[in-house]
């Protein structure tokens, strides 16, 4: 879970690193208000991703009229689908250089990593790929401590002035002991300023948190930092996925994905394409989901227009056939398949999947017309295949 | 002869009076595992599917000789179960529950190398050595005893890939789920080091997906390998940064990309298959 920099800042400020004393604005009034008291001052909009000051999202105003008039520019703002909503009003810092300082899990080594330099407000990525001298990491083990010793060293590294060489360690220590407190992701200070009165002070932030930790950080909770959809703009349908809790992307094709969980998610539409089709989502239809669950995903198929043939496949281990089964009997019976359909079933219950079958067929021998219905003895190329074959069928292609 | 687990193996169950433990205890004993205990605090002295429960792993170790562990409990336990497990004597842990805090998965891959243990998961569906043990949630019914092993993070391309060999008649040594979590206590280049020295196994198929390095951090291993080995990658077709399902399935920045880790793999050595009608083919011309 990515945090604006706002709320990172807030965390900084808990754990004693030096941040600007900023103002939060939601409208061009607010900012009229906060330039008036702060003085010279950077706006610099809230928004859950990178490249802001690439985009223009960050201006620096000298009075309150000027900023006014900014402010409406930067809320009628959108930078990679993310709308502007907030403004972080801070005093414009008089810099006398800028560093980068960082902590980050190296998920290959499993190691906590903090990676420091000398070049700040500048993409680190960039830094490591043109000059990596000029970037120092180090590496410490989950349960390791981090001693003065350790950040000293670091500090003298990223080349802060000597007499910076002390508040600059701490800085490190704390920004450490945060990562580990909050179970997070990456911290990134970028850039840490020294001003021309010789502070260190942290001028941005970027945190990023592990949404499975949240569970004991109660605290977040309490102030104001909650769970969020952090990927810009989502479809209509991506939205009614997401509040029905269904992993879901629109993509650009025209094959209804009903894939079973994730990992055959992603290769199932490769497979898709290499059958010469596109599919229209991408689906997380795994995790053992209930029969109510599986007929809402499959009603979020069939009502998009651009669906031509939906593709099913379970193969089931924690996802149960017999579940399975159950979901598409309600999803027919209540709203109907308008596509054709090819579908698998094999694995945990299957045979307890086809009874339940035969028999609604039994019931009502019109109800699974447009199914066509596979088990283990056809690969799933066939039926992706098949999808393919179908949607063209339907006017696709 | 298989990797990590087989018929001797003395197995329990972390979390096996739970509705998903005794519904999977039960399961893996129709198997044929060789499942002797299980643990839940508070509920020693009961009994699950005949097998006797107890408080503490240290108790059921000392009792049943255990050295092999399934843990199906709640994300927010795993941390410390794993741990007591590897502190009591368990040499092979598999952590089936997904969503493990990552910062927990640290500890637990820090504990496991201080022990010399072998960590699976978080979010594996487990391990199978057909005929001998089914460690997990993997279904049976496409596996058969045979000479190719199988590592992937997913569980359903686990189950695909084993249809296709039982299909085709080569059949599975074992089939290693390395887990569809961020952090994993495996990597590819562990488990395949693992089947490089296993006699029975002829051939390793290693399907890996978008995201991460794990791919990556293989080739070396692969490249000192004399069993050859089949690399599939899911997302060639991904969208770039779009979360795809798997919490680690996540291009980032410029790492990480499907068809990257393919290329490097191939470099490497691997054998790359674009579908799992390839595998057969490519296990065939391989005269495996």
């Amino acid at each position: 879970m990515r945090l604006y920099e706002f709320e990172g800042k807030k965390l900084f400020a808990q754990f004693g690193i030096p941040i600007p004393n900023g103002k939060l604005a939601s409208t061009p009034d607010e900012v009229w208000e906060a330039v008036k008291e702060i003085g010279p001052a950077a706006l610099k909009s809230q928004v859950l991703t990178g490249g802001r000051g690439k985009a223009g999202g960050v201006k620096l105003a000298d009075g309150p009229n000027e900023a006014r008039t900014l402010a409406n520019d930067l809320f009628a703002l959108k930078i990679k689908g993310f709308p502007v909503e907030r403004l972080l009003i801070e005093p414009k810092l008089e810099i006398e250089k800028e560093f980068y300082l960082g902590v980050t899990i190296d998920r290959a080594a499993y190691k906590l990593v903090i990676i420091a330099s000398g070049e700040g407000g500048v993409d680190i990525e960039e830094t490591a790929e043109k000059s990596p001298e000029k970037i120092v990491r180090k590496s410490f083990a989950i349960d390791a401590p981090l001693y003065t010793f350790d950040a000293l060293g670091i500090a003298k590294k990223m080349d802060v002035p000597h007499d910076q060489i002390k508040p600059a360690a701490s800085i490190i220590q704390k920004l450490f002991k945060m990562f580990r407190a909050y179970d997070a992701k990456m911290v990134e200070i970028n850039p840490l300023v020294l001003t021309t009165n010789g502070e260190l002070i942290a001028a941005d932030s970027r945190v990023s948190l592990d949404d499975d930790s949240l569970f004991r950080h109660h605290d977040l909770t309490e102030m104001g930092i909650e769970k969020r959809h952090e990927e810009g703009e989502m479809t209509p349908r991506e939205r009614k996925a997401d509040s029905d809790g269904i992993p879901y992307l629109d993509l650009d094709g025209n094959i209804g994905m009903f894939p079973g969980g994730a990992g055959f998610g992603i290769m199932g539409n490769d497979f898709i394409h290499h059958y010469g089709g596109e599919p229209a989502n991408f689906m997380d239809s795994g995790g053992g989901p209930k029969p109510e669950r599986i007929a809402k995903m499959l009603v979020l198929l069939d009502d998009n227009p651009k669906v031509k043939a939906i593709f099913g496949a379970r193969f089931g281990g924690i996802s149960r056939c017999d579940d399975f089964a159950k979901g598409v009997l309600i999803f027919l019976r209540d709203h109907g398949l308008s596509k054709p359909m090819v579908m698998r079933m094999t694995g945990n219950m299957w045979e307890e999947g086809v009874r339940i079958f035969e028999e609604a067929k039994k019931e009502d021998p019109k109800l699974m017309e447009k199914v066509e219905f596979h088990g283990i003895e056809t690969p799933i190329e066939e039926i992706s295949k098949r999808a393919v074959e179908l949607a063209n069928q339907n006017g696709g292609n | 002869m298989a990797i990590l687990v087989d018929k001797n193996s003395k197995v329990i169950v972390q979390g096996i009076t739970g509705g998903n433990g005794s519904y999977h205890t039960e399961r893996m004993l129709n198997y044929g595992t060789n499942i002797v205990g299980g643990v839940t605090p508070g509920k020693g002295g009961q009994a699950v599917c005949e097998k006797p429960v107890f408080d503490t792993v240290e108790e059921c170790v000392e009792t049943t000789g255990a050295d092999t562990s399934v843990i199906f409990l709640p994300a927010r336990f795993v941390k410390e179960a794993a741990i007591e497990a590897i502190r009591a004597g368990i040499k092979f842990l598999v952590v089936v529950p997904e969503h493990i805090p990552i910062h927990d998965m640290l500890y637990v891959r820090e504990e496991a190398v201080k022990y010399d243990a072998t960590v699976v998961g978080s979010n594996t569906a487990g391990v199978i050595t057909p005929g001998e043990a089914n460690l997990g949630i993997i279904p049976d019914i496409a596996f058969t005893p045979g000479r190719v092993g199988t590592v992937s993070r997913s569980g359903s391309i686990t189950y695909y890939v084993a249809d296709t060999l039982t299909r085709s008649g080569y059949g599975e040594t074992t089939c290693v789920g390395l887990g569809g979590d961020p952090v994993l206590g495996s990597t590819f280049a562990e488990i395949l080091w693992k089947f490089e020295k296993d006699k029975k196994t002829k051939a390793v198929v290693m399907t890996g997906e978008i995201g991460g390095v794990y791919e990556e951090n293989a080739c070396e291993t692969i490249s000192k390998m004399k069993t050859p080995v089949l690399a599939m990658i899911g997302g060639i077709y991904a969208p770039p940064g779009k979360r795809m399902g798997h919490a680690g399935a996540i291009v980032e920045g410029k790492m990480g990309t499907a068809q990257e880790k393919l290329d490097a793999l191939t470099a490497a050595g691997a054998h790359p298959c674009k579908t799992f009608t390839d595998i057969p083919k490519t296990l065939a011309a391989l005269k495996v």
